[in-house]
């Protein structure tokens, strides 16, 4: 039971720091992204293969995930600039599909559908972090600066213009804003932290391959933050605890066939999604804080 | 003789294809909602002519009648029940995008459960190929595909230009409001759009069952085809939705010729992805993008 808790709460910081990130183009930059599991795969990706290859050091597998993903993100930045809507959401999925379609083709570098299996344990400071409890505190060592720094991010002048530019384009540009610069930092820097949470899942599982990385996981993250409730600071990480936790539920009900279980988690996903949607579209913060703003 | 091959069944499945993202885009055009749930009512109609064509081995007309019912069940209460609430407190695109996806997961998963994950076959006397020139490989079902492709398409273009309803659809999709003041119901309209755009569905639904077999998640992947091919096409443009269909499964086909079979998806999103970059309106787009 323990060791379960501690699995959850390990997924839970990891998927946060998605939610948050996607939040922070979702919710202020107005980007709707449905790319956003394929950053975290080649997050996840370069962790892996920096670890296999030349050393496990945290402090350099981060850092080379957050830059490759940081570089290709610029990719997402370019539909970013020119179109809005559903176009937009058309680009990104597009993009999704690539990835996926790359992280199971390129097999040197991604161990193909197979996977790359053996990926070592996480090194700090010469110290191997393999213990569960050790990783949650890695996890949560990761999860609160993200939060920090988006907080403070939001807060400053270039949150402003970020929902400026959510809000009405034209008027931002209008007011001197330098519109394409600050949606592709806001895009890069959103992707980037993405990357560390690739790297933590890699290292956390020891093993990763493409399914981890398909368009329903950008879905799911989509909902985690939606259901939370887009563009508030919490939203995103009610909205993961939710649905981390929900599937967990299944599996104590002994009655339910259990070669079925998988099916019945993804359609308990779904109901809630659907449901979330009719009844509370808003998210569960926002609809709270809705009067209040 | 392999491209021709493999122009052949590009212009099959394109036809195909054009079909499901002809009844996406009529939907989506005229109510702006996303129905990503398109899929699952090509899965589902499939996979009810399955049912009742292999496995109670009624006779075809029968199956195709069940598939037909079935999917235009599904369309209209996935607009009663779900689209139509969350349009009454102004849902945003998104909204209605979370809760299509979630309602096509769900369906893809009870398919799953009922008739299992694994893939298959619908044997019919007209699925076998036979071989025309030496190497050159058709099958009856090619040439029933574009027959049928092209009918439905007179058939809606008729009805769209000729009846009353339809006029009153493509007033719809220009100005909902108006519609509203001359006394049409647009919620009526809208269960028409969605009524039609998943009877479409159908006949596609029945022939890739019948010619490549089928599996729970190929809901999936005919969704993603269908929403490329509507961009691709222009949104609103039905004539677009149709060609880029055509485009989208001959580009797919084709590039079996040079890449891996697994790039094949690929392929249609780089098509995809060039054209948002390079002409987001489209082949015929009305609308210019912001």
């Amino acid at each position: 039971m323990l060791a379960y808790l501690l699995n959850l709460a390990t997924l839970i910081c990891i998927n946060a720091v998605l939610a948050i990130t996607l939040n922070f183009i979702m919710g202020y930059a107005g980007i709707f992204s449905l790319a956003h599991a394929a950053f975290f795969g080649v997050g996840a990706y370069t962790a892996a293969y920096v670890a296999m290859h030349a050393s496990a050091s945290l402090f350099l597998a981060i850092p080379a995930a957050m830059l490759v993903t940081g570089l290709l993100s610029l990719v997402l930045a370019l539909p970013a600039l020119r179109v809005r809507g559903e176009y937009f959401v058309a680009a990104s999925l597009g993009l999704q599909v690539l990835a996926v379609t790359v992280f199971s083709e390129w097999k040197s570098v991604t161990g193909g559908l197979g996977g790359t299996i053996g990926i070592p344990p996480a090194d700090l400071f010469g110290h191997a972090v393999s213990d569960p409890v050790e990783f949650l505190l890695l996890a949560l060592a990761c999860l609160v600066p993200v939060i920090l720094v988006t907080t403070v991010l939001l807060r400053s002048s270039f949150g402003r213009s970020l929902k400026a530019i959510r809000d009405s384009e034209s008027a931002a540009h209008a007011s001197g804003k330098n519109v394409a610069a600050i949606k592709t930092l806001s895009v890069v820097f959103s992707s980037s932290l993405a990357g560390i949470a690739g790297a933590l899942y890699a290292f956390y599982m020891g093993f990763i391959n493409v399914e981890s990385f398909m368009l329903d996981t950008s879905v799911l993250l989509m909902a985690m933050v939606i259901i939370g409730g887009t563009g508030t600071l919490l939203g995103p990480l009610v909205g993961t605890v939710l649905l981390m936790a929900l599937p967990g539920l299944f599996s104590y009900m002994s009655f339910l066939p259990q070669t079925e279980i998988g099916s019945i988690q993804q359609i308990a996903y779904g109901l809630a999604m659907v449901l979330l949607m009719i009844y509370r579209p808003g998210g569960i913060v926002g609809a709270r804080s809705k009067g209040a703003a | 003789m392999l491209l021709l091959q493999l122009l052949i069944n590009g212009v099959q499945a394109g036809a195909l294809y054009a079909l499901i993202a002809v009844g996406f885009s009529l939907i989506f055009g005229s109510t702006r909602i996303f129905h990503f749930a398109h899929g699952a009512t090509f899965t589902i109609a499939a996979y009810v002519f399955y049912y009742v064509y292999s496995l109670l081995q009624l006779h075809w007309l029968a199956a195709v009648l069940a598939a037909t019912v079935a999917a235009v069940a599904f369309g209209l209460a996935v607009n009663r029940l779900v689209y139509t609430p969350i349009q009454k407190h102004e849902g945003s695109f998104f909204t209605v995008f979370v809760a299509s996806f979630g309602v096509g997961i769900i369906a893809q998963n009870v398919c799953g459960m009922l008739f299992g994950r694994a893939f298959v076959s619908v044997d019919t006397p007209l699925s076998r190929s036979v071989e025309l020139l030496p190497d050159l490989y058709v099958s009856p079902l090619s040439g029933i595909a574009i027959v049928i492709a092209l009918a439905f398409f007179a058939g809606l273009q008729a009805f769209l230009m000729r009846t009353h309803t339809g006029m009153a659809l493509r007033a719809l999709s220009d100005n909902p409001g108006l519609v509203r003041a001359y006394g049409l119901s647009p919620q009526r309209l809208s269960m028409a759009v969605f009524a039609l755009g998943s009877l479409l569905v159908v006949p596609a639904a029945v022939l890739l069952a019948a010619s490549s077999g089928l599996q729970p998640a190929l809901g999936h992947h005919i969704m993603l085809i269908s929403l490329a091919a509507t961009i691709v096409g222009g949104v609103g443009s039905l004539r677009g939705a149709a060609c880029a269909g055509l485009l989208l499964g001959l580009a797919e086909n084709l590039a079996l010729n040079w890449f891996e079979p697994q790039w094949s998806e690929a392929v249609t999103f780089i098509v995809l992805f060039l054209f948002i970059l390079f002409r987001p309106a489209g082949f015929f787009g009305r609308t210019t993008v912001s």
